[in-house]
């Protein structure tokens, strides 16, 4: 597509075919790999569960993208996708041929067969499909950001919350990503010391903007263009990073700081293509976000600086950067015992008889199979499965007993892939719309812990 | 007089059938507990890997105990006397849980879910085994476990506890082979190596039961 704004003129590919790693472990950097989970089992009989009857709405590029992934997800029956567009219809459906295209979306809630569904329309029209296809039943994955307004968000969020017999997972893909929790665990576990602060960027090279055939198309299309429908690049791409942060800091922030403009796409718009934001968080930690589409140089990344050591992510892949006077820890004395790693750093892996785990040979990540988007919607349709017959089954040894339905919903939490919830979803909103009016306005807002409460 | 007399032993009779019948007609009182939610079933197993633990929260069934059922440590009774207690347990194999998909499926393929769905219990006996003072009795409880439609004798220790006016809460563990009831432990081939999984295993159960009026 000519017009894909997704086309790239930057320096990732090209940083992605040199090897990082291999430049990283030349300059002492560790690198810390999670292990790669076993796909098939030789020697025992498996009864596969059900696969989870879903429905994506909305089929813009990052719909298609679900779609596509949906369909190498082995738990995934696509039933239905739909888009009020005939073309991004057409085209979104292509990775579904079984799957019914739907114009309206209500027709996918009123399917009773249909117990899931992805929902992936621009953020501003969010609020009216996702409460709908609670109350119809339905679980739900909306994408991220919730919404682009407070009010949208929250009452996204409270349908969620009283929808307790469905799942609600926002798309804060990276809280279901495997190596994000394997991180997780060498921050909690104090392997960087004390938080000192944290760096994220975003840069791309592109327009953001879709070519349309007319005003009304163009309105629809190139909604994040726009202020009263967009959230701008801290909200639609950088509440990822920004809610990674509050995982890994384990609290919301408190205060952020915004800049922004128009610095290379001056086609109208008045949605900035370049910000800038600190948000504070407790105990003085802030983290610094960039993100812009005129700038390519090095792409997407979140540094977290502690006293002992910084751990830098750049997409599947993250490395230790240790201080010389850190303290020896438990993990070196492990990866130690392997006798494969070279002498200017220890490569940390789980599963260490992958050298390409190692950063020997640059690992190609699989399409739609190895992404954060997968173990994302892996863990939905999982969760949603789960619930669904836990339901089933409560109902049919008790009957109705709202109290013990409850109970015995909440001890099958721990039964669930890891997932972001509606409350995660809603403080990430509120971190990011705020930020954006901080951007917008150039200025300091402090974050009142009332916002983030759902009442 | 003949009637008279005739009248007079009919109505002894009847007095005193009456008198005998008191106690029978006590005796046979029942207090029937009907499963409530709240129950755990713990399946706690080994394996060359690790040691791992299944879950259930779904007890289903009921359970009748005659009214002098010495479910206290002050119930008079003595521990020769001969206790009475219906008791049917059914606990549906896909509610059991190990917190992993992957490892949830091959435990229903070990245990052909598809065509066992329940595991049943029966009891058929049930007598005091030990009694401390101040304390609930210790109970014995003989009876029938079905798994993957294989029926086997079981014996196992039990315990009841009063969680309130109605709710009754009763507590007891048991060792079990696997293969007794026809399943071959798991042994998968993951990685380099086959993971063994250990024939033993021991079930754990708090069962949530309430008085039904």
């Amino acid at each position: 597509m000519k017009n894909e704004p997704t086309a790239e003129l930057n320096r990732r590919s090209f940083l992605k075919g040199g090897s990082i790693s291999t430049l990283m472990s030349l300059i002492g950097a560790v690198e810390l790999k999670r292990e790669t989970p076993a796909q098939e089992i030789a020697g025992v009989t498996i009864q596969a569960e059900p696969k989870v009857n879903c429905a994506v709405i909305g089929l813009g590029s990052w719909g298609r993208e679900i779609v596509q992934t949906l369909s190498v997800l082995k738990d995934a029956n696509v039933m239905a996708v739909c888009d009020p567009y005939p073309s991004s219809l057409r085209r979104g459906g292509a990775a579904a041929p079984k799957a019914e295209k739907l114009e309206d979306y209500r027709k996918i809630l009123e399917n009773k067969d249909i117990k899931a569904v992805v929902l992936a329309t621009p953020s501003h029209k969010h609020r009216e499909i996702a409460i709908e296809a609670l109350s119809a039943g339905k679980h739900v994955y909306c994408e991220a950001p919730l919404a682009h307004t407070m009010e949208d968000a929250r009452a996204i969020a409270q349908a969620a919350r009283k929808a307790y017999k469905q799942v609600f997972q926002p798309g804060l893909q990276l809280r279901s990503d495997s190596q994000r929790h394997f991180l997780l665990g060498f921050i909690r576990a104090g392997a960087m010391g004390r938080p000192v602060m944290v760096r994220s960027q975003w840069h791309k090279k592109q327009s953001w903007r879709f070519a349309s055939p007319n005003l009304d198309r163009e309105r629809d299309l190139n909604w994040r263009l726009n202020r009263p429908t967009s959230s701008g690049l801290i909200g639609e791409i950088g509440i990822h990073q920004v809610d990674a942060t509050s995982w890994y800091l384990n609290g919301n922030p408190v205060a952020v700081t915004g800049f922004g403009a128009v610095h290379h796409w001056r086609d109208g718009r008045d949605v900035p293509d370049t910000v800038q934001a600190i948000f504070e968080y407790p105990n003085d930690v802030n983290l610094m976000y960039d993100a812009t589409l005129a700038n390519s140089f090095d792409s997407a990344m979140d540094i977290f600086y502690g006293t002992d050591s910084a751990i830098m992510v750049r997409e599947d892949k993250a490395w230790m950067f240790k201080e010389v006077d850190a303290p020896l820890l438990g993990w070196e004395v492990y990866a130690a015992k392997r006798s494969f790693y070279n002498e200017t750093g220890i490569a940390l892996v789980a599963n260490a008889t992958k050298l390409s785990a190692q950063g020997v040979a640059e690992q190609k990540a699989k399409d739609f199979t190895d992404t954060p988007l997968n173990s994302a919607l892996a863990a939905f349709l999982v969760n949603s499965r789960l619930m669904g017959t836990a339901v089933e089954d409560f109902v049919a040894n008790y009957g109705e007993d709202e109290e013990g339905l409850k109970e015995y919903l909440a001890d099958m939490e721990k039964n669930k892939n890891p997932a972001a919830g509606y409350r995660e979803g809603y403080e990430a909103a509120v971190s990011v719309i705020k930020a954006n009016e901080a951007i917008l306005g150039k200025r300091r807002i402090v974050l009142e812990p009332d916002w983030y409460d759902l009442g | 007089m003949k009637s008279k007399y005739t009248w007079m032993k009919r109505s002894l009779a009847a007095w005193l059938a009456l008198v005998l019948m008191v106690p029978l007609l006590q005796a046979e009182t029942w207090m029937r507990y009907q499963s409530r939610p709240g129950s755990k079933l713990k399946i706690e197993g080994t394996s060359t890997v690790h040691d791992w633990t299944v879950e259930g929260g779904i007890i289903s069934g009921f359970m009748e105990l005659e009214s002098n059922f010495p479910l206290d440590s002050t119930a008079a009774v003595p521990e020769s006397a001969k206790l009475n207690a219906k008791v049917e347990v059914v606990v549906p194999v896909k509610t059991l849980k190990s917190g992993k998909t992957l490892m949830d499926e091959v435990m229903m393929g070990a245990m052909n879910e598809e065509k066992f769905k329940q595991i049943q219990y029966k009891i058929e006996s049930i007598s005091i085994k030990t009694r401390k003072q101040g304390s609930a009795p210790e109970f014995e409880a003989k009876g029938s476990l079905t798994i993957c439609g294989v029926t086997r004798p079981n014996s196992m220790s039990v315990t009841f506890e009063k969680v309130s006016d109605t709710r009754l809460k009763v507590t007891g563990e048991t060792p079990l082979k696997m293969s007794d009831f026809g399943i071959t432990p798991p042994a998968p081939a993951i990685g380099l190596g086959l993971i063994k999984t250990s024939d033993d295993v021991k079930v754990v159960f708090e069962w949530i039961t309430a008085l039904r009026k």
